[in-house]
């Protein structure tokens, strides 16, 4: 119960470094153990170091200490540190056992044994030191490399129709349609690639890939906490789409995003990309003190600069130093201050792929509703205006006493709401109709708004917060980047956003290559060759194939950060084309599949249960972009939250989109994503965990839409018949024995249980 | 390969061992949403009735900081206008706004001195629940069944009821997993429609039919499982079996037609259909009964700021109205069936409220971090007691503060959990409900 089952298994099954007995190599052998067992007191930080030891330095451990030393190289009788490691003293013994952290294995000890009498030498984190070219190359030669000293063998390509599912699974997160399934008796590797090719190219790859980015990006169409009033920013949603579909290397999809508004002569595209760091929550509760609502916000920036870009947890140092890596608390400060200068505004867009027809047609419905409303509850005006109490006429906002000045018969609806908006409380049900009219008027009226960024002309004065309480303000600190990094280098009096985005891209930097590669990579194996995805610290796992991390991440940089290609790179790669099924060798050598002598089946994300059963249906709108959607919820989901918000459905194709342009209130998010593992937007998601409970049993079998899906589907058996039906769900014919076991239900019926099968939501 | 070797039951929920013998099994925690104000119901302050009107001195509020600055806030005291007496053996003070509880006071471990760190609504509910005022960390209730795992197989570990006009604040991130895989989050049992989101199966299918659709995707996902050795299907079999039980099961407790009209009387439900928190303490029982592991009640609506529907003349009364009984008779009811010694029951909301009244558009109190009131019971909680002391305007602890993580150390502590040892590693660190500072189990309110 104490770790998780992924992260005892990771140690347990293979030793990702497997140590060779013999020569001791730091970053494989040695620190993992002083990470997890020494450095939170003896290491980078120095308000908490004890003994004013460190270990993570070569000069600090070996350093004279009155004659005493924690490390001498080659000396073990000398060094206290491995002294104090053997005792048997319970007062003496290293790990104390206050610190509840286990007492060194025997195997731990004597790596530590052999490394001192080596000399004790020390390197630079690995993730430190820029991604070098090893010999050899190819993600095959890397991953067959490792099986083959393991003496296992890689799986066997997986069959046509399972590859074809899983290429378009894994590029456009749509499944493929009987057509594309017809060509299987003369496959080739031709066929392959010019399919790999094809899917590239289909304008439904940005869709699938901009759902990673977004959960990255933390994006929703609300503003969080407890009023949770929506927004709108889907603009950048679309944007980050568009950009993947025309693949903007990733250098300038980084840039335009952290900066797009401070380059030469900014489009109104490249600020519309700076929604990325919009994506905070916003407190509307009343009594609050904004600005320290603000400050929340630019943390969450720098925590998820960090962790999205550099795979650092920077956040960590927001307190303190970091107890594991070397990034001091003033240093977290110093990359605070290049994004605390930043006005907040809404930007105003036209745009053209909104359906004007269907929002003209709410935004009657929901006037004429708001209309009724007001006219029936009038008594509320007339009775607050006679109560209101003296002097606090003159408080109101110029709007208000406009409408207040005139007579009750000449005030027209905007008048009215304004009074109301007034007195009602926020939870009353002609405010919340009031809200959702206001958002149809802009997007009809006024046209569409996006968050941005905008550079304050000057800049806010930037201190360390101690104990990163914003009541604490400490020393000023200038933006600035931590040390154990590539240099910093501008020839701006005031660097800025631009700068920090130059640096985050610049070739030296050893770090976001290998985060970006990594964080792809997970999505196509449903685990990283680093596994912990945001954490490259010391704390972090170590790759499990250093080499071919450093060989993806290179080829990335050299092909001009063009995701496509590193897309390209991995899909036609024989490790990404193995069978999923499972082996008796391996079930006993690597369960978990770590060396990847076989692919690995994986639950499609929630959005995309979402999209294979309404292909396989038949209902899919593939209308790509523009204003969120309501497609139908289960009632009562709207009144989680503090505010219970107005969820009218969509109507006509609209009801039938994709699963990514659903609208998320993050304060009560759609069931049927959330069941799923979709992230709700209230942090950066790097990584989505994969859950498996019976609440996803209860959505596929029972929730209105999927069985919506179902009746659709079982129109479809009625026409084309069962065995169309199944491929349709899973892309292969079914056997004579399952087709036995649908033919003894009734055609809904078999229609349910096709959209309930593990494999219909499941690439294998 | 063959079947038997990849059926494996679901570890994740499965029963776990404790880091030692545990007092109690299952947590019930009655949130009152919004703030209770501890001056008009358990802390007895002469001191505050004689001063009423007259500015608080400056020694206490200087440095402070708090909600509605800007606005509404004041600083001249506020006596309150409801009585206060001793009761029972202990002779704890309750005010008579709160009848029944006067009578558990012997069953209940009154600490008068808790403390939290935020004083807005979202962000504070979320420090009572999680810790922290930041996103993304586990929920009490999700930490705890990933300690302990279920002892139910037909309904979910981790329930939360509301009761109230709204939702609280903060909506579901309250009993999210954050960090935790969702397996361990809270599933709100609602008391309109399904009491789960998507329980009941479709109107136009039957029962038998649904039945049949189980078995076969049982069978189908069987086979698919001998082809591909993967023993997420078996997990998922799993699941299908569960979500079957829990179609019955969860209709099942939520009728509470079984039970006697004594016993609804103890609880003061009038209508048993109609939504209360009355009703919600006695689904509490029931699910704990059946051996659900962390039940949360929410009931919203007491943030008595003396504003149009929240003040403390009529408001709080009513509200105190609303939940005192029910939650007495939880205490008893569960007592009588022997079921105390093993839940821990906890009274209480996200923050207190200032001795300094508030106007509005009639009287109220803000919002008030550094002192209030919750009572704990059963669980090996200390029967009859009043813990912690607080200046004579009730405004902060002179001494024994309970800080919240002090408070989650202790119920862990209850359920046999050592709080530094329940972590989860994420983002390369191990992190855990109560946070890096230390925290303390408070002993003297244990048996």
């Amino acid at each position: 119960m104490i770790r998780p089952h992924f992260f005892t298994l990771t140690l347990a099954v293979i030793s990702v470094g497997a140590a060779a007995p013999g020569k001791i190599e730091f970053n494989r052998d040695v620190r993992p153990i002083l990470s997890e067992n020494c450095f939170a007191c003896h290491g980078f930080d120095p308000k908490h170091r004890e003994a004013d030891l460190r270990l993570d330095t070569f000069e600090g451990a070996t350093e004279d200490r009155d004659g005493a030393h924690g490390i001498v190289p080659g000396d073990l009788s000398k060094s206290d540190a491995w002294q104090r490691i053997i005792s048997e003293d319970k007062d003496e013994v290293m790990p104390p056992p206050k610190s509840h952290k286990p007492p060194l294995t025997a195997k731990q000890r004597e790596t530590l044994k052999a490394w001192i009498e080596q000399g004790a030498k020390y390197e630079a984190h690995w993730a430190f030191i820029p991604p070098q070219k090893h010999p050899g190359g190819g993600i095959d030669h890397f991953i067959q490399k490792r099986l083959a000293e393991e003496n296992l063998k890689p799986s066997p390509e997986a069959d046509p129709a399972t590859l074809i599912r899983r290429l378009f699974l894994d590029l456009t997160g749509l499944p493929p349609s009987p057509s594309d399934l017809s060509e299987l008796s003369d496959w080739s590797d031709k066929k392959y690639s010019a399919l790999v090719d094809r899917l590239l190219s289909s304008k439904h790859h940005g869709e699938r890939w901009g759902r990673w980015w977004l959960d990255q990006a933390r994006y929703a169409d609300s503003n969080g906490y407890s009023i949770d009033a929506p927004r709108q920013i889907w603009k950048f949603r679309d944007w980050v789409i568009d950009a993947l579909n025309a693949d903007m290397p990733f250098d300038r999809f980084t840039i335009e995003q952290l900066a797009g508004d401070l380059l030469p002569k900014a489009t109104e595209s490249q600020k519309i990309a700076t929604g990325f760091h919009r994506n905070t929550q916003i407190n509307q509760e009343g009594g609050i003190d904004k600005e320290q609502f603000r400050i929340d916000s630019v943390f969450d920036r720098v925590a998820t600069t960090g962790s999205v870009w550099l795979g650092l947890t920077i956040g960590c140092a927001q307190c303190h130093d970091h107890k594991f890596d070397p990034i001091a608390h003033k240093e977290y400060y110093q990359m605070f201050a290049f994004l605390n200068n930043q006005d907040e505004p809404e930007l105003k867009v036209y745009d053209p792929k909104v359906d004007v027809k269907a929002l003209a047609a709410d935004f009657k419905d929901v006037e004429s509703r708001l209309k009724a409303m007001v006219k029936e509850r009038y008594a509320e005006v007339t009775e607050w205006e006679k109560g209101m109490a003296k002097g606090f006429r003159e408080k109101l906002t110029a709007p208000v006493k406009k409408a207040l000045a005139k007579p009750v018969a000449k005030r027209s609806l905007a008048d009215n709401l304004e009074l109301y908006s007034v007195f009602v409380p926020r939870n009353d049900p002609l405010y919340i109709l009031n809200d959702r009219f206001k958002e149809l008027d802009t997007q009809l009226n006024k046209g569409t708004t996006t968050l941005v960024m905008k550079e304050l002309p000057q800049p806010r004065k930037t201190t360390v917060f101690i104990k990163g309480d914003f009541t604490r303000p400490d020393v000023e600190v200038q933006p600035g980047t931590p040390a154990v990094l590539h240099p910093f280098e501008t020839t701006a009096k005031q660097p800025n956003r631009l700068d920090l985005a130059k640096w985050i891209m610049s070739p030296e930097n050893p770090l976001t290559a290998r985060v970006i590669v990594n964080r792809v990579w997970q999505q196509y194996f449903g685990r990283g060759i680093v596994e912990t995805e945001n954490d490259f610290g010391s704390q972090g796992t170590l790759p499990s194939h250093p080499e071919l991390l450093d060989w993806l991440a290179t080829e990335f940089m050299a092909k001009k950060w063009s995701l496509k290609e590193l897309h390209k790179l991995i899909v036609t790669s024989k490790t990404y084309r193995q069978s999923s099924a499972n082996r008796p060798d391996l079930i006993e050598k690597d369960p978990q599949n770590y060396l990847l002598a076989r692919q690995t089946r994986l639950r499609l994300d929630a959005e995309v249960v979402r999209d294979v059963c309404l292909t396989a249906s038949g209902l899919l709108s593939p209308k790509l972009g523009g204003p969120p959607v309501y497609p139908p919820i289960p009632d009562g989901v709207m009144g989680q939250g503090q505010v219970k918000r107005v969820w009218s459905v969509s109507k006509g194709a609209d009801k039938y989109r994709r699963g990514l342009y659903t609208f998320v209130y993050r304060a009560s998010p759609p069931p049927s994503l959330t069941v799923f593992d979709a992230p709700e937007g209230f942090n950066s998601c790097t990584r989505r965990i994969r859950s498996n409970t019976p609440l996803q049993a209860l959505t596929l079998m029972n929730d209105s839409g999927f069985f919506e899906f179902a009746t659709a589907l079982e129109k479809v058996i009625e026409k084309d018949g069962l065995e169309a039906a199944f491929k349709r769900c899973t892309s292969r014919e079914p056997k004579p024995d399952e087709l036995a076991v649908l033919k003894k239900l009734d055609r809904l019926n078999a229609a349910r249980t096709l959209l309930n099968l593990d494999e219909t939501v499941t690439r294998e | 390969m063959a079947l038997g070797s990849l059926m494996a039951r679901d570890a994740a929920l499965a029963p776990k061992r404790t880091h030692f013998q545990a007092k109690a099994k299952n947590v019930i925690f009655l949130f009152m949403a919004g703030g209770p104000s501890q001056l008009e119901l358990f802390e007895h302050k002469p001191l505050l009735t004689k001063l009423n009107g007259k500015p608080i001195p400056e020694s206490y509020t200087k440095g402070k900081r708090f909600a509605f600055m800007d606005s509404s806030h004041r600083s001249d005291l506020l006596g309150p206008k409801i009585g206060f007496k001793q009761h029972g053996q202990s002779g704890a003070w309750v005010s008579d706004y709160l009848p029944h509880t006067a009578k558990i006071v012997d069953d209940i471990s009154i600490v008068t001195t808790c403390k939290t760190e935020l004083f807005n609504h979202a962000p504070a509910k979320m420090y009572m629940n999680t810790g922290s005022g930041l996103f993304g960390r586990p929920s009490i209730g999700a930490w705890v069944t990933y300690g302990l795992g279920s002892e139910c197989d037909d309904l979910p570990g981790f329930v939360v009821l509301q009761s109230g006009p709204r939702g609280p604040r903060g909506g579901a991130v309250l009993w999210g997993s954050g960090v935790l895989p969702t397996t361990y989050q809270g599933v709100p049992l609602r008391n309109q429609g399904d009491p789960i989101v998507n329980l009941s199966t479709p109107k136009e299918i039957s029962a038998a039919q649904q039945r049949q659709v189980v078995d076969a995707v049982r069978e189908l996902n069987m086979k698919r499982l001998v082809e591909t050795g993967d023993q997420e299907i078996s997990t998922r079999i799993n699941a299908y079996e569960m979500a079957f039980r829990m179609q019955t099961s969860a209709p099942e407790l939520m009728d509470t037609s079984g039970e006697s009209q004594a016993t609804l009387d103890l609880y003061g439900i009038k209508d048993p259909k109609e939504i209360s928190f009355a009703r919600n303490c006695l689904l509490a029982r029931r699910l704990v009964e059946r051996g659900v592991r962390f039940v949360q009640l929410y009931d919203t609506n007491w943030d008595h700021h003396g504003g149009p529907t929240e003040n403390l003349e009529t408001h709080l009364p009513q509200k105190s109205r609303d939940v005192d009984q029910a939650s007495a008779a939880l205490v008893k009811d569960l007592k009588q069936r022997g079921l105390l010694d093993d839940t821990i029951v906890i009274w209480g909301g996200e923050f207190g409220r200032t001795p300094m009244g508030e106007v509005r558009e009639s009287t109220g109190r803000n919002h008030h971090i550094d002192a209030f009131t919750m009572w704990f019971a059963g669980g090996g909680f200390k029967p009859g007691t009043t813990y912690g002391q607080t200046d004579e305007f009730g405004f902060g602890a002179v001494e024994n503060p309970v800080h919240v993580h002090d408070i989650h150390a202790t119920i862990l502590h209850q359920l046999g959990i050592d709080h530094e040892r329940l972590t989860f590693r994420s983002q390369g660190l191990d992190f855990r409900l109560t946070g890096v500072d230390p925290a303390r189990v408070v002993k003297d309110v244990l048996v």
